[in-house]
């Protein structure tokens, strides 16, 4: 029989995870907008809003410590960041378009090089994924493969039924672990009926006719069209669920300093700029194009996969109209 | 490849040993891990670069200039032009800087046994390819001939002078310098003329013979048509892309041209590769 939580078990599932001295991340109201953050309790879990930044800061923090250095008169000693301090964690409330992104993002980041600081986050969390039942004009999961009940990425997903609550489904055994582990907190319900799902605009975009256009096109008059307007805010890649591009920087002097691992974007001028003033990408559509071509091609060359989950921030975000999915309409029409 | 644990962005520490001055700007550095079993077990190919710290300013990306044939060191070359290579150039003999390596794909030297090489390199382009020379000259028995077309704007700019002597010195090499119009000075034994007309000048036979390109993507521009009229085809000639890095090992998503990651499909390309990449580097 199918399992079931109530809304109020949900919330006490949270304090239990606590209490366990566990992390639990999920969508907390931040004034006017909800933010996934770390819950002090079940209370503050609020669902029903999409998050406005994505969850893979759990994962891929904005800006992280990768050792420190310092110099004395012996020479320079090297300190690691000691990688087995990741807290254990669940992340709770993450929409379908949050949890696909992970998983996609998992293939570069042990590409021949584990980063630990990724995949042990990533081993060290579950996800509690749930489905979406309202969606704006900006969402467009549909359109890459994914929907508003897709499960894949989550290790347990709630689907919301009528009359309140959620069905349960335990997608991998992380999830399954979750049932063992707080049993009295679920139930078992004969047929729950769960309140219709969101229903996106657009219908799926054929994505292998997207990347053969892609494959020919790396030079065409679309790129100037759609893109001279980009400013190059980066408020796209940083609000992406799925876009990973990170800088390596040295805070501090010669004497003592940080290391760190920080978010960048290949929206900014200077991303590619040489040291010698040469730069590959030298205007912003080349910059757009390469955000473009990550994401619909080279991510699928390198790894077999799409690089969006098609949460729409970037469309919301864009503060020039950039309209992402719009640009996948207007390819499928050539041809 | 020496294992940095479970921190692929650590770096071993290495201590300057020995530097040079190549040209006003250019630097050379002769390293020595600190580590003993990094020093006794670090390997590369030639064509592999690594990520060298300035601790404090950063890391910056240059190849490994060495040959892999010579064990105990390693060696870099760079220009001071930014914040990094400014720090790395202000550090003295006895220092210790990061070291993060090697990275990138190599020339595949075993399949050059038996055939004639021809080398051209303009600038501070020559580094990558003296790992290839002298990886081949410590086996020299191995090859053909050995063709080096090498120069540079002004006398000045030429880098490892010393060792152009030697190889000018030695009879199974055969060494043509130049520099560019007006480069010259009054004794300048060489040739005067750009790499490019330079290399048609020397003509070499592309018969059984495989080619090496390094230098600024204006060079590179007009070598490949040269070699493409000696009858050189596009998997003949190799050549090494440069693009601004930062993790080096395929992560941070800075130096890809189109979907190819100079990281790690790179540094080192066929000709043929390089035509079929869109082109943005």
């Amino acid at each position: 029989m199918p399992k079931t939580i109530t809304e109020q078990n949900l919330r006490f599932l949270i304090d239990a995870l606590i209490r366990d001295g566990k992390r639990v991340v999920g969508p907390k109201r931040a004034g006017t907008m909800t933010l996934y953050e770390p819950l002090g309790s079940g209370e503050e879990l609020a669902l029903g809003q999409l998050p406005r930044r994505s969850a893979k800061e759990a994962f891929f923090p904005l800006s992280e410590p990768l050792l420190s250095f310092r110099k004395d008169r012996e020479g320079v000693t090297v300190t690691d960041v000691d990688l087995g301090r990741f807290p254990e964690t669940v992340l709770v409330g993450a929409l379908p378009c949050d949890a696909a992104a992970p998983q996609i993002m998992d293939a570069v980041f042990s590409w021949d090089y584990q980063d630990e600081f990724y995949l042990q986050r990533r081993r060290l969390t579950t996800i509690i994924g749930v489905a979406c039942t309202s969606a704006d004009d900006a969402c467009f999961c549909t359109m890459v493969g994914l929907s508003p009940t897709e499960t894949r990425g989550s290790d347990l997903f709630l689907t919301p039924l009528e009359g309140g609550g959620y069905a349960c489904q335990a997608v991998t055994d992380k999830g399954e672990a979750l049932f063992i582990g707080h049993h009295e907190l679920f139930a078992e319900a004969a047929a729950p009926t769960p309140l219709p799902p969101a229903r996106p605009e657009g219908g799926p975009v054929d994505l292998a006719k997207v990347k053969a256009w892609l494959d020919e096109h790396f030079e065409d008059a679309i790129w100037e069209e759609v893109a001279t307007r980009c400013a190059g805010c980066g408020a796209c890649a940083f609000l992406c669920p799925a876009c990973h591009c990170f800088d390596i920087v040295d805070e501090g002097t010669a004497e003592k300093g940080v290391r760190r691992k920080n978010w960048d974007a290949c929206a900014f001028g200077k991303f590619t700029n040489h040291a010698s003033g040469h730069n590959p990408r030298d205007v912003q559509n080349k910059r757009y194009r390469n955000r473009f071509m990550h994401k619909f091609k080279y991510y699928d060359d390198k790894f077999g996969k799409t690089l969006c989950t098609g949460c729409g921030r970037c469309v919301r975000a864009c503060p020039v109209g950039i309209d992402i999915k719009g640009i996948l309409e207007a390819i499928m029409k050539y041809e | 490849m020496c294992d940095h644990g479970k921190n692929i962005y650590k770096p071993h520490l290495a201590t300057i040993t020995a530097m040079t001055d190549e040209t006003p700007d250019v630097r050379s550095f002769r390293l020595e891990f600190q580590d003993e079993a990094v020093r006794e077990g670090f390997a590369f190919r030639a064509g592999q670069f690594a990520e060298y710290s300035a601790f404090g300013a950063g890391e910056s990306t240059f190849c490994i200039a060495s040959a892999p044939t010579r064990k105990g060191y390693i060696e870099c070359c760079f220009r001071a032009v930014g914040r990094v290579t400014e720090a790395l150039r202000s550090l003295e003999v006895g220092d210790t800087i990061g070291v993060r390596g090697p990275y990138g794909n190599s020339f595949p030297i075993e399949e050059f046994y038996g055939k004639n090489l021809v080398f051209v390199a303009g600038g501070i382009a020559l580094p990558p390819l003296r790992t290839v020379i002298w990886n081949c000259l410590d086996l020299r028995e191995k090859f053909g001939d050995i063709t080096i077309v090498y120069g540079a704007r002004t006398e000045a700019d030429l880098v490892y002078k010393q060792e152009l002597k030697e190889w000018q010195e030695r009879s199974d090499v055969r060494l043509v310098k130049t520099v560019d119009p007006g480069g010259e000075s009054p004794d300048w034994d060489g040739r005067v003329g750009f790499v490019p007309t330079i290399l048609g000048e020397a003509a070499p036979s592309a018969e059984n013979t495989i080619a090496l390109v390094c230098g600024p993507p204006v060079m590179i521009k007009f070598t490949l048509p040269v070699l493409e009229k000696l009858g050189f085809g596009d998997e003949q000639i190799y050549t090494t892309l440069e693009n601004r890095m930062k993790c080096g090992l395929g992560k941070c998503g800075r130096c890809n041209v189109g979907n190819v990651y100079v990281c790690k499909d790179g540094p080192v390309f066929t000709a043929a590769q390089v035509k079929a990449m869109p082109q943005e580097f």
